[in-house]
Order: C-alpha cells, then sequence, then structure tokens
C-alpha cells in the first residue's frame, strides 16, 4: 500500500501566505505590494530550493545558493524547456494530485507542470480572468461561456481546460457549455447556441485557443452562419497555431471574429499563459479606453497580469532587463507556482509597454529546426 | 555594378511584365540551345572570380539585408560558387537532356526533345546567393525567361544576376526580371503566379499555399523545407581524424551562419557518450576559433531569445543529471546530448547538437524521421561502412551525402529534392522518325 506524505508545515505556511497575499492584492484594487512580492519570493525561492533538488542543482552552477539573492530578480529562472527534461517539483512525488502537460503531437515530449494541490493554482486564475476579462460583470453575475475547447473531464491534462472549466464553475450561466468531444467541434451544437445567445441578454464569452477559432470560424462559414452577439458579448482566444489550423495573424482572427460572431476587436481579448505556470496575463482591453475610429485601444495593445505574477523582459544576449519598448524574451516570477519553480524564462518575445508587455512573438515548438526557410514568410511583406 | 533591389509592382505591373518576359522568352527560344549555354556559362565563369563586379556587388550588399558578416559572405561565396561554372552548366544539360544541339542543322536527331516553357516564375526564399543562383540558372538554361521575386533576405542575387547576364548578352538579360510585390495581395500573388511554369521555394506552408494556386496545364515544382545533418563514424572518434573531422564541419555550421538547408544542425556520432561530447568538446574549439576567421553575423532578436533559452535549457539539464555538457562562445553553441533524440529545438545561428548512436544502423535510425524533409549528410570517419550506410541514407530520402567540409558546396548538378536539376523544368518530346 502506497503511503501519501503529509503535507510540509513550511510548505503549508507558505501557501496560506501566498493566499493571503491574493486576496490582498485582489482586494487593493491589483496594486502592486513590492516589500510583500520579495519577501514571499525569496522564501519560495529558499524552499524551492531545499526541496526541489534538480533546480538546486541549477542554481548552484549559477552560483545562486538562498541568502547569496538580494532581489526577486535574482532568482534562476528555470527555462521552460526543462519542463520537457527534469520533473521540477518541490513536493514528494506521491503527493502529486494534477498534472497539465503541453500541447504536443505524438510522440513529441511534452513539458509537465506537477502540482500538489489545485487551490493556489484557481486563486490565482480566478480574480485574474474576473478582472481583465469579465470587468464590466456585476461581482457574483453569471456570463454564458461559449467554450470553443474540451470539458476539464475531457482534457484531463489541459491546463487551459482546467482553467476555464474553474471559470465556468464559478462565473458560468447554466447554459454555458464545451463545444468539443472526442476531439471534434460539434459545429451544430455551437451554432445553435450562437443563435439563442444572440436572443439572450445574458452576456457572452465566448473562449478558446486561437487555432479552435480558426476551427469554428471555418466550420461556420462551411454552413453559412454568421451571429452579431450582443455588444456585452466578449472573447477570449490563447496559444498559437502549433500546425493545428492555417494560421491568422490577429488583426485577421479579429477581423474575421468581428464579422462571423459580432464581436468587436475593443471586446476580444488575448490571453498569455502556459501550462508551466499558474498565473496568467491578458490584454488590458475591456479595462482600457478604446479608440473607436481607430478601432484599436488608444494605446498599443498592452498585457497585464496579477500582482503576484512579475514579468521581466530579458536581453537575450546579456539576461539584463530591457529597456521599455526594446524586444526581449519573457521571464515570470509567479509566486502561486509554490509546488514548482516561481521563477521560468521563455523563449518568447515581448517589450515592455507602459507598465505592461506586448508580446510579439511565441516560440515555436520543437519542428523549429532546420533551414531557415521555415521561418522565412516568403508569401508575407513585400520581398 | 549597382546591387539595386528589385523594383516593386502590383498586379498590373506584374502582369505587362510578364508579358514582356513571354516575348522576351520567345526570342530565346528560337535561338540554339548551346548559344544560350554558352552565354550562361560565361557568365558563370565570371561569377567565379572574386573581385568580378557581381562577387564584389553581393560582398558589399548581403551582409546590410541578410545580416552575415562580409567574411561569412565572401568565404560563402567562394566555396559555393567553386563548383559553378559554364563547363558543369553544359555538363549538367548533357547528362539530364542531352547534347543542346543535338536535331539541329548536321547534328543527329535525338529520340527526345527537351524545351522550356516561355516564361518561368520563381519565388525565392532564404539568404544563401549560391543556391538563388542555381535556381535562377536552371529555367535560363531551358532559354525560359524567368520572373523572379527575391527573398527579403537576399534582394541582390536575381537583380545583379540580369545585369550580368545583360552585359554578356543583351538578350538574355532581358529575358529576367527581379519584381517585389506584397505577396499578401491574391492579386498579384496571382499575377505572379500566372507564369507558364512555377518555382517555389519556401516552407512547406509557403509552397502549398503557391501549389494550390497554379492550376494545370501550368507546371508547378515546389522546393520546401530541407534539414541537414552530420555523422561521424569510429574512423574520427579519435585524434587527428577527430580533430580534421570537427574543423571541416564548424566550416560547414559556420557558412551563411547555419541558415541554409545545406548547414547540418546535429551531429550524430558512432560511438558512446564519451565519444558525442569528446566530439562536441572539439567541435567547438573549431568553432571557437573560426569566430575570429568567419565571425558570426547579426542574429535576429526572436532566434536570440530562442537560443538563449536552449542554453539555459541545456545548463540546467546539466547541472540536474549530469548527462548533458554545454559549450558556448560568442557566437556558438554546442551541446553534448546523451541520447539520440534529435528533437530538441534547433535555434540556427551555430547552434549544435551531437548526440551518440550505437553504430550506423543507429545513424539512420536517429535520421529516419527525418527522412521526407532530408537535404543532406555530410559523412566521415565510416570507412568500410560508408557504401551500405549510404544506401541506407538514400532509402531515408537524403539527396546528397557528401564528406563533412563540403556540404556548403554542393555540385551544380545536385539532384535536392531527389529530383534533377533541370528536368522538372522542362517539356520533353518523345520524336519517333518515321
Amino acid at each position: 500500500m502506497s503511503r501519501v506524505s503529509r503535507p510540509d508545515p513550511a510548505r503549508a505556511e507558505l501557501d496560506r501566505r501566498v493566499r493571503a497575499f491574493i486576496r490582498e492584492r485582489t482586494a487593493d484594487d491589483f496594486r502592486e505590494d513590492e516589500a510583500g512580492f520579495e519577501a514571499l519570493a525569496l522564501e519560495l525561492f529558499a524552499f524551492q530550493y531545499a526541496h526541489c533538488p534538480p533546480y538546486a542543482r541549477f542554481c548552484d552552477a549559477r552560483g545562486r545558493a538562498p541568502g547569496a539573492l538580494r532581489s526577486w530578480r535574482d532568482v534562476p529562472a528555470a527555462p521552460t524547456g526543462a519542463f520537457k527534461e527534469l520533473a521540477l517539483r518541490s513536493f514528494p512525488p506521491e503527493r502529486t494530485c494534477k498534472v497539465f502537460r503541453t500541447s504536443g503531437t505524438t510522440g513529441e515530449r511534452r513539458g509537465a507542470l506537477y502540482l500538489d494541490t489545485l487551490s493556489l493554482y484557481e486563486a490565482s486564475l480566478v480574480p485574474t480572468f474576473e478582472r481583465f476579462v469579465l470587468p464590466d460583470l456585476a461581482e457574483g453575475a453569471r456570463a454564458r461561456f461559449l467554450v470553443l475547447g474540451p470539458s476539464p473531464g475531457e482534457a484531463a491534462d489541459s491546463s487551459l481546460a482546467h482553467m476555464l472549466g474553474a471559470m465556468v464553475a464559478r462565473r458560468g450561466a447554466p447554459e454555458s457549455r464545451f463545444f468539443v468531444r472526442g476531439g471534434e467541434l460539434d459545429t451544430g451544437a455551437l451554432a445553435r447556441a450562437l443563435a439563442a445567445a444572440e436572443e439572450s441578454e445574458e452576456p457572452v464569452v465566448l473562449c478558446g485557443a486561437a487555432f479552435a477559432f480558426v476551427h469554428a470560424l471555418d466550420a461556420l462559414a462551411a454552413r453559412g452562419a454568421a451571429f452579431r452577439l450582443r455588444a456585452s458579448a466578449r472573447a477570449m482566444e490563447t496559444g498559437g497555431y502549433k500546425g493545428r489550423s492555417r494560421e491568422l495573424g490577429a488583426e485577421a482572427l479579429y477581423r474575421a471574429i468581428e464579422d462571423r460572431f459580432g464581436v468587436s476587436p475593443a471586446r476580444i481579448v488575448n490571453e498569455y499563459g502556459m501550462t508551466e505556470l499558474a498565473s496568467q496575463f491578458y490584454d488590458a482591453v475591456l479595462r482600457e479606453p478604446y479608440d473607436v475610429a481607430l478601432r484599436e485601444p488608444a494605446a498599443p495593445r498592452r498585457k497585464l497580469g496579477p500582482p503576484w505574477a512579475r514579468v521581466r523582459i530579458l536581453d537575450p544576449e546579456t539576461g539584463e532587463d530591457c529597456a521599455e519598448g526594446e524586444a526581449g524574451l519573457v521571464a515570470v516570477v509567479d509566486l502561486a507556482n509554490t509546488g514548482s519553480v516561481i521563477a521560468v524564462q521563455t523563449a518568447d518575445l515581448a517589450r515592455r509597454v507602459g507598465g505592461g508587455f506586448e508580446l510579439l512573438g511565441r516560440a515555436p515548438g520543437a519542428d523549429a529546426r532546420g533551414c531557415s526557410l521555415a521561418a522565412d514568410e516568403t508569401l508575407g511583406a513585400p520581398g | 555594378m549597382s546591387a539595386d533591389a528589385a523594383s516593386h509592382a502590383d498586379a498590373a505591373a506584374l502582369r505587362r511584365t510578364l508579358a514582356r518576359l513571354r516575348e522576351a522568352g520567345r526570342a530565346l527560344a528560337a535561338r540554339p540551345p548551346g548559344a544560350v549555354l554558352d552565354a550562361l556559362g560565361a557568365v558563370l565563369d565570371a561569377w567565379r572570380d572574386a573581385g568580378s563586379p557581381p562577387r564584389r556587388a553581393l560582398a558589399e550588399g548581403l551582409p546590410r539585408s541578410a545580416g552575415f558578416s562580409r567574411a561569412v559572405v565572401e568565404r560563402g561565396l567562394e566555396i559555393g560558387l567553386g563548383p559553378f561554372s559554364g563547363a558543369r552548366l553544359r555538363a549538367l544539360y548533357e547528362r539530364e537532356l542531352g547534347p543542346p544541339d543535338a536535331g539541329r542543322g548536321a547534328a543527329a536527331s535525338p529520340r527526345r526533345l527537351a524545351t522550356g516553357f516561355p516564361s518561368t516564375a520563381v519565388l525565392l526564399a532564404g539568404a544563401i546567393p549560391s543556391a538563388s543562383l542555381a535556381t535562377l540558372l536552371a529555367p535560363l538554361a531551358l532559354r525560359s525567361a524567368v520572373l523572379a521575386r527575391p527573398a527579403s533576405r537576399d534582394p541582390l542575387t536575381a537583380p545583379i544576376l540580369r545585369e550580368s547576364l545583360a552585359r554578356v548578352d543583351a538578350e538574355l538579360g532581358a529575358a529576367v526580371a527581379a519584381v517585389a510585390f506584397d505577396a499578401r495581395s491574391d492579386d498579384a500573388l496571382d499575377a505572379f503566379l500566372a507564369a507558364d511554369c512555377v518555382v517555389a521555394t519556401g516552407s512547406d506552408a509557403t509552397v502549398a499555399r503557391v501549389a494550390a494556386r497554379v492550376a494545370p496545364p501550368r507546371r508547378f515544382v515546389g522546393y520546401g523545407h530541407r534539414v541537414s545533418f552530420a555523422a561521424l563514424g569510429p574512423e574520427a572518434a579519435f585524434g587527428a581524424a577527430l580533430a580534421a573531422a570537427c574543423e571541416a564541419l564548424a566550416l560547414d555550421v559556420a557558412l551563411w551562419d547555419q541558415l541554409g538547408c545545406l548547414s547540418p544542425v546535429s551531429l550524430v556520432v558512432a560511438g558512446d557518450a564519451s565519444a558525442a561530447r569528446r566530439a562536441a568538446e572539439a567541435l567547438a574549439g573549431a568553432l571557437e576559433r573560426l569566430e575570429g576567421e568567419l565571425p558570426r553575423g547579426e542574429v535576429p532578436r526572436d532566434a536570440a531569445a530562442r537560443t538563449a533559452h536552449e542554453r539555459a535549457e541545456a545548463e540546467m539539464r546539466a547541472a540536474a543529471r549530469g548527462d548533458v555538457a554545454l559549450f558556448a562562445g560568442r557566437g556558438f553553441t554546442v551541446v553534448a546530448e546523451r541520447d539520440a533524440r534529435l528533437d530538441r529545438p534547433a535555434p540556427l545561428h551555430r547552434f549544435v547538437r551531437v548526440h551518440p548512436v550505437e553504430d550506423a544502423a543507429g545513424v539512420v535510425a536517429a535520421l529516419a524521421p527525418y527522412g521526407p524533409h532530408l537535404a543532406a549528410v555530410g559523412l566521415a570517419g565510416f570507412g568500410g561502412a560508408a557504401p551500405d550506410l549510404a544506401r541506407a541514407l538514400a532509402g531515408l530520402g537524403a539527396s546528397r551525402l557528401c564528406p563533412l567540409g563540403t556540404l556548403q558546396a554542393p555540385p551544380l548538378d545536385w539532384c535536392h529534392d531527389n529530383e534533377g536539376v533541370l528536368l522538372p523544368l522542362a517539356r520533353l518530346t518523345d520524336f519517333e522518325p518515321s
């Protein structure tokens, strides 16, 4: 009989403090608390250094042991690729209650986030989603979630499915639905739900991965179906395409969403999240002024996140912070990642814009190999 | 010689240019094939001279457009154009299509006649000028006029070739046009693709998109995504043989900053993990020495981000498991892996992973997943096992097997994409005399 170890009291205390920090920052309108963040980040780092041996050896190789760090900025960031190779967990394996995996094709190595509790994960995602996707809904009000993806039950290892499932459970109206079953989009059901939503006063949240939107757009176009959702509707799209559909640039995708669903680009939110993190970042379009004439936000679209997750934009050559507007790679320190490692470095490119950041490109997957033709937009801009 | 970029065109301008080129193509087709080959050969021979105006213009302009260092452009052209000559062009023609002037005048009538299309549209990609040159010359050798869309990172080769041709042979010069246009415009793209034959190079997605727009009876020839590797056998596992092989491989990697389809992305070593590590260390040393002579050029920010990420990932695995070794310096990264999984990201720009495999059969097994996209495999140290290995790699789909150090110097008649060079662009007619 396997024996599940008792939770580490030090870890339980850290989790309790992070949850309290999330509650306080949420109640305080997402204002930063530099000192509080710093203290928790350094304590979490020390805990993870002590409990995640592969990470500790990485930190040692960089000469960054606890006690040697002065700032949360000094916490060594684990590259997202390492989640494909190593089990980066700061708890005993037998306490694992959930594993989220990155998307990938058959045979391809997939990154994994091991969790021993979902409570912090959800404590982080819910207020952030509410702030950036549902800012106009009264507290406790429900919206009709039309999810262009599988339910958490159907895609148990998908962090996106879990996130949307958590939001449907918390803020979803009874008519909320997941429209992918057995890997197939139920176009008929989606069309019926959209038609019903057109007639309803209930706010609609149309959400899913970008490739799922493309599939839905193509499938509905094939049926000649188009909808005019009410002005209260919003869409949330996320992620890249990874070869799962034809690729559309954001502008073309948003135009197509507007044409097919009647949701204006002013109400389309791009989410930036990753399996390796508990927290997410969102376009702030629903919280910021929108220039109707320009059909764009008054300022460049920028992404914001919760005050318990900080983004750094780093010069890939020097590892130093980039200047405002300069492109660099994204590194995140996420206090909600208590069971794994709080500092994660991606290969995604972004630039800092007015307190937030603008995502310039997500790193391609493992198929990014071979000659530069693969990256050459031969049919893109004027050649 | 000026290195003017291609002219910008809209759909109407493209249609006018194509109409003019078709006329030029007809004039070209009326000439004896051998005479056209002679003129093209004269141009090729002129390009072999490092001091020639075309070579100087490319050395001047490509660092700006493609980000290569000037030394890389100069050495890449020296090595890449080494196998190109007028004589070899004629030999290529004769090998694939027979004697060029057979059936004309007193020459014997051939059983099979080859002619080109009146016009060929060539969609170029990448930044390797010798590759673009070969792609542009092929339809011209068949006396087909060429409408070329240069790649954004090499806007020079096509207009420079046009100018070179015009100096040698005005009619040939008139049969080439280099145009830039916004291919996001369906009208412009369709006007460009209205040529009688279309050659497209690019990613698989690009080639597929173009192919879908070129309906029969027009000819479509697509060259999609390709990847190359290097393999080291037991006879190059130690000492001087290892050092020589890695010096040669370093040159293959450094030229064009590993951005060509003939640039090896990974090295597989027949031997254990220590053999792979030795090879990785030797390769890193060679790349470090080359950095002074052939400095790496500019690295776009996204590629730098991928490199930084992959270095950090290797660093973490090295520290956590001790099963990989990272050798990185200014301008290069070499990662000695402990397994034969070649599916880890390859950021290019002189980033090489080295994998151990048991033996020659292990090389084949490791490369098998890349068969459909396999271009070349550079080989060293397989001794008597080389012929069997070559047959197995050919079976996977490799179109070129060559010694390390020669990957960037494909012969003019390299059957890239496993087919001929001129044959795919030719119209063949069987002649059965009564």
